[in-house]
């Protein structure tokens, strides 16, 4: 199963390892009461307080549900789907969503990735110096997209006016009044917020690998880069595809930033799906479409993580 | 040897300085602004040091809303729903780690689907079904829906902690006479600490922050928790930032602490979940 | 043995949780009925969504005397963020959540009374001592759908020219009348060096209200008031040439006088580039003038009438108003009405008014000297020269309304940025408008 492999023990499945995985041990007929009681917990509140409300409201994706005239809801087919799609605005969302995705993914997992690496060995004030290099993420979206929205103001601003100090440029950069910059500054305030996240995963796994491992390397006369490729990188490769895919799925469904720094301007040109379902929702009072809009990120995404899993043939690595 | 290693040590000072200055500027700007009377915050040029050092917006959030009360809810919902999901998360992390059965793999494809929903797909409806079961406006209920929101995530990654416990662990101290609950609680989780430390943080601040479903539920000045506050600092004219920059301050500080203290779970915890045999 | 004690652990767990959300349950009824049956005392609910701490602080202030006048009711007072309140009241209307008077405004009166939301005031009006002595302005507000009383203004929205009287008198600037005055006199005291700028502009949310005004200016009475967007011979008024002309100067002034990063601006950073010294003028509402007097010295600013259209001679804008009304479910109207009555009481909405910073609903406040001089005396100027200066409704009852709005926002900036042409942008706007009354008719 292609889900369930996403979080499992992947690094006993490497190469190198040679121990068996430990697999379930347990008769299931006798255990048939234990398992429903413990799950049921989790199972009856996630369906009632998350499926059920879900179920609803992808239902009113295919109904006339305007908050103009509730008095008169019905169905319509994939109406909603079709005027959402038409909508120019939605393929410049479409194409925004890529690359709000694409570069917050990139910037934020190498940088990640780079800072888990520095300081997988203890140094002296590791503790603090991690508090506070991972504080970011103790900080709300809209928070976080207010404080950059000011700091990157091109009147003003604190970014500005360092960069001027610096004799970096000489007038202040438009940077959210340029459609060239505005999406580059939304995705620094998100690269900003999501570094952190990567590298407590990336650092966790990193601390999981062998010394030995290493110590055979060098032994074979491997330099620091040979190890990196031939060790580190495949040993957490199942933790790198794990977080990589909820990354994308959170950060494709997160317009706090973007909502509180922009609003998807200018002229939408840092609107993404999740801005632009905001949008119908606060201006068109449309839940209708807005719920079009939802259904058709879920697709995408449910589609993206499939082809992700199969193109990173991380399927076989579980062991269901 | 020595050149390589002292250039290697220099690199990896010179990144962790720049990033930890790309991180920690913000929140100094925001520090700084906090300690700024309202004229000089806006002032050409601008200051990096506050000219007039005044305290007057701390006093002042205090002043214009319950803050200290805010802080007592979101203190409250936040380790309450941490702790709740934690528990849940455990049982079936546990069940789902350690027995085959089917329906299996639809379960945890059902957790999974759970991070994909954009929350306002479901609000309208979640509101209606929180209404009817009369469970609006009181943190109690705020507790209930951030723990179900919490649910699936945890239960994911509590599932490939159990993994990497070897159930061989379990076995000795059934066999030894424990139930497989007393296991659980007297074998496991001690082993497993650090990870269910980590859990119960990304919980926390994921509670700790949550601002939208906080607003639509709770409606009484009592029951507000710090986003909501700090939320309302935004007006139809004016954005407050002498209260937003001190009670973003206030905020950050219990989960930096939290951090501070936890910051050797938080990776060891992780450690834990890619921990083999 | 064992497993029975497992499986008996394990129940209780899960009892403990149910037992959790019943005990929210049980005992949100136990407060209610309590207070209802024992004390006979009427709790009421009431939602406002323009909040800011300061206004809660005031209503709440108000609120208290109402109840010490009424013992016998309580008035439970609900204030969520501005930027989600909208979303909160709609949610806790369509799930009819306990909600007895609510904050109904100018932009949501026709959602909620299609919707059956609120209740029509009209009993309670009829026999109300001072309805007589409410403005005209308060009076067309609180009728303005359906001819109907949905609510009960609380003060009015207008806006207004305010100006950086210093930097005008150092320049030897004048005042300007008219539109065109506007531009020169931004573009002259325009001087990006020292970060100053002529003119707040508006180019983020909101911004389709500027491209209003000003092109009602500048087509004066063509333009039919009972129908916003249309002129009298029911035309959109984006197909006629004053619109173009409108939108010229709108683009002029970005560009010309007005800080780039205003392309974003909505109305906190507007003020707030006017209360900061970066701009020297700023049209917006009433409450500004608070804000004004706390941030900047006396005699620096001042308040003056809204610019004219260069040949039509005359500006023209909507009235805002935002009042209190009563939800159609409510169970306690009568005494939701008592609550209403009192906030607009001449006395008590001359108190909000001054303290809130607006346009006062009743014809007395006219002749107190907090309206008639000072910066507020810019609109008693405008309301005693109807001629000059018009008053036209906004299209809120077509559907696209909302939808409008939020097109026009993008194609603006874009028209700001010069990736479409005015051209086009006012056809599609004209087209738009076009297919609504087409709508609208059927």
């Amino acid at each position: 199963m292609l889900f369930s492999s996403l979080f499992n023990r992947g690094e006993e499945n490497m190469k190198m390892e040679t121990k068996p995985t430990p697999q379930p041990i347990f008769n299931i007929s006798k255990h048939g009461m234990f398992i429903l009681l413990c799950l049921l917990p989790a199972l009856l509140l996630v369906s009632i307080f998350i499926y059920y409300p879900l179920c609803k409201g992808m239902i009113m994706a295919f109904q006339n549900y305007s908050l103009f005239d509730l008095t008169n809801i019905r169905f319509i087919g994939l109406q909603n789907f079709k005027s959402v799609i038409v909508n120019p605005d939605f393929k410049q969302a479409l194409i925004n969503s890529f690359y709000w995705v694409f570069f917050s993914l990139i910037f934020q997992f190498m940088i990640g990735f780079v800072l888990a690496l520095m300081m997988r060995k203890k140094f002296r004030g590791r503790g603090i110096y991690q508090a506070f290099v991972f504080f970011p993420w103790a900080m709300s979206g809209f928070l976080i997209g207010l404080i950059w929205r000011w700091m990157f103001n091109g009147q003003g601003g604190v970014i500005n006016d360092l960069l001027l100090k610096m004799n970096l440029f000489d007038t202040p950069i438009p940077f959210l009044a340029d459609p060239k910059w505005a999406m580059a500054s939304v995705i620094m305030a998100n690269i900003w917020y999501g570094v952190t996240f990567f590298g407590i995963m990336l650092l966790a796994a990193l601390q999981s690998i062998p010394e030995e491992l290493y110590e055979a390397a060098k032994m074979d006369g491997a330099n620091n880069i040979q190890q990196l490729f031939h060790i580190t990188i495949p040993y957490i490769m199942p933790t790198i595809i794990a977080t990589t895919l909820l990354r994308v799925i959170w950060i494709l469904n997160f317009p706090d930033i973007i909502y509180a720094m922009t609003n998807g301007g200018p002229a939408g040109s840092t609107h993404i799906l999740s801005t632009y379902m905001l949008e119908k929702i606060i201006y068109d009072q449309d839940y209708g479409q807005a719920s079009a809009i939802g259904v058709i990120i879920m697709i995408l995404l449910s589609f993206f993580s499939i082809f992700y899993l199969l193109a990173t043939k991380f399927n076989k690595v579980g062991d269901f | 040897m020595i050149r390589r290693v002292n250039w290697w040590a220099l690199t990896k000072v010179i990144f962790l300085g720049m990033f930890l200055i790309f991180t920690v500027f913000p929140l100094y700007w925001i520090l700084i602004t906090s300690l700024k009377p309202r004229k000089d915050m806006f002032t050409v040029p601008l200051q990096y040091w506050p000219k007039h050092l005044t305290l007057e917006n701390y006093v002042n959030i205090f002043e214009i809303s319950n803050f200290d009360v805010y802080i007592f809810n979101s203190l409250l919902v936040s380790t309450v729903s941490g702790l709740f999901s934690l528990m849940i998360a455990m049982l079936s992390g546990y069940v789902l780690a350690r027995f085959r059965f089917r329906g299996k793999h639809q379960i945890i494809f059902a957790f999974f689907v759970t991070q994909m929903i954009p929350l306002f797909i479901a609000l309208a409806p979640l509101y209606l079904l929180m209404s009817k079961l009369q469970l609006l406006n009181r943190l109690p209920s705020l507790i209930l829906i951030y723990t179900v929101m919490m649910i699936p995530f945890c239960t994911i990654i509590m599932k490939s902690f159990f993994e990497r416990i070897p159930p061989s662990l379990e076995e000795a101290a059934m066999i030894d006479g424990c139930s497989r609950i007393g296991a659980l609680l007297k074998v496991v989780v001690p082993v497993m600490l650090p990870g269910i430390a980590a859990t119960f943080i990304f919980a926390f601040v994921q509670c700790w922050n949550e601002l939208f479903l906080a607003v639509m539920f709770i409606d009484k000045e009592s029951a507000k928790t710090i986003p909501v506050a700090m939320n309302s600092f935004i007006t139809k004219f004016d954005i407050d930032w002498g209260a937003m920059s001190a009670a973003t301050v206030l905020s950050v500080i219990p989960t930096l602490i939290l951090f501070a203290f936890a910051q050797k779970y938080i990776v060891e915890g992780m450690t834990q979940g890619a921990l083999k045999e | 043995m064992r497993r029975a004690r497992r499986i008996f652990t394990l129940l209780c767990f899960w009892l403990l949780l149910l037992g959790m959300i019943a005990g929210c349950n049980s005992n949100t009824n136990g407060n209610d009925s309590k207070n209802e049956k024992n004390n006979d005392v009427v709790t009421l609910k009431m939602i406002e969504s323009l909040t800011s701490p300061s206004r809660t602080k005031l209503l709440k202030e108000m609120i208290q005397k109402f109840e010490e006048a009424n013992p016998n009711i309580k008035v439970e007072l609900i204030s969520p963020p501005l930027q989600s309140a909208d979303e909160k009241i709609t949610q806790m209307l369509m799930a009819k959540e306990d909600l007895d008077v609510l904050e109904v405004r100018d932009q949501t009166v026709k959602q909620w009374s299609n919707n059956g939301f609120i209740e029509d005031l009209s009993r309670y009006t009829n026999n109300w001592e001072y309805w007589d002595s409410l403005n005209d302005a308060a009076k067309h507000g609180a009728t303005s759908i359906d001819n109907t009383p949905y609510f009960i203004p609380y003060g009015i929205y207008q806006k207004t020219l305010f100006y950086r009287k210093d930097w005008f008198e150092e320049a030897g600037l004048e005042v300007p009348k008219t539109w065109d005055d506007l531009y020169k006199a931004a573009k002259a005291l325009t001087d990006p060096s020292k970060n100053r700028y002529g003119y707040s502009f508006r180019g983020g949310a909101g911004s389709s209200d500027y491209v209003e005004f000003m092109t009602w200016a500048y087509l004066g009475d063509k333009i039919n008031p009972a129908d916003g967007y249309f002129t009298k011979d029911g035309n959109p008024m984006f197909s006629t040439p004053e619109a173009k002309q409108a939108l010229e100067m709108f683009i002029k002034l970005y560009k010309d006088a007005s800080p780039p990063d205003s392309i974003n601006w909505s109305y906190p950073e507007m003020v707030q580039g006017f209360t900061s010294g970066m701009t020297a003028m700023l049209i917006q509402d009433p409450e500004v003038i608070n804000t004004c007097i706390e941030n900047m010295e006396e005699e620096t600013w001042a308040t003056a009438p809204l610019p004219k259209g260069p040949e039509s001679r005359v500006a023209q804008q909507t009235l805002g108003t935002a009042g209190w009304g009563i939800t159609s479910y409510s169970k306690h109207k009568d005494e939701a009405w008592k609550l209403i009555s009192f906030l607009s009481h001449p006395e008590q909405n001359l108190y909000f008014a001054k303290n809130n910073s607006l346009i006062p609903i009743h014809k007395s406040a006219g002749e107190d000297p907090f309206f008639k001089e000072g910066y507020f005396s810019s609109y008693i100027e405008m309301n005693s020269k109807p001629d000059e200066y018009l008053i036209a409704d906004r299209p809120v009852h077509y559907k696209g309304w909302g939808q409008f709005r939020a097109t026009a926002e993008k194609d603006i900036q874009a028209l700001l940025l010069g990736k479409s042409s005015i051209d086009s942008v006012l056809e599609k706007w004209s087209d738009y408008w076009k297919k609504e009354k087409e709508q609208q008719n059927n």
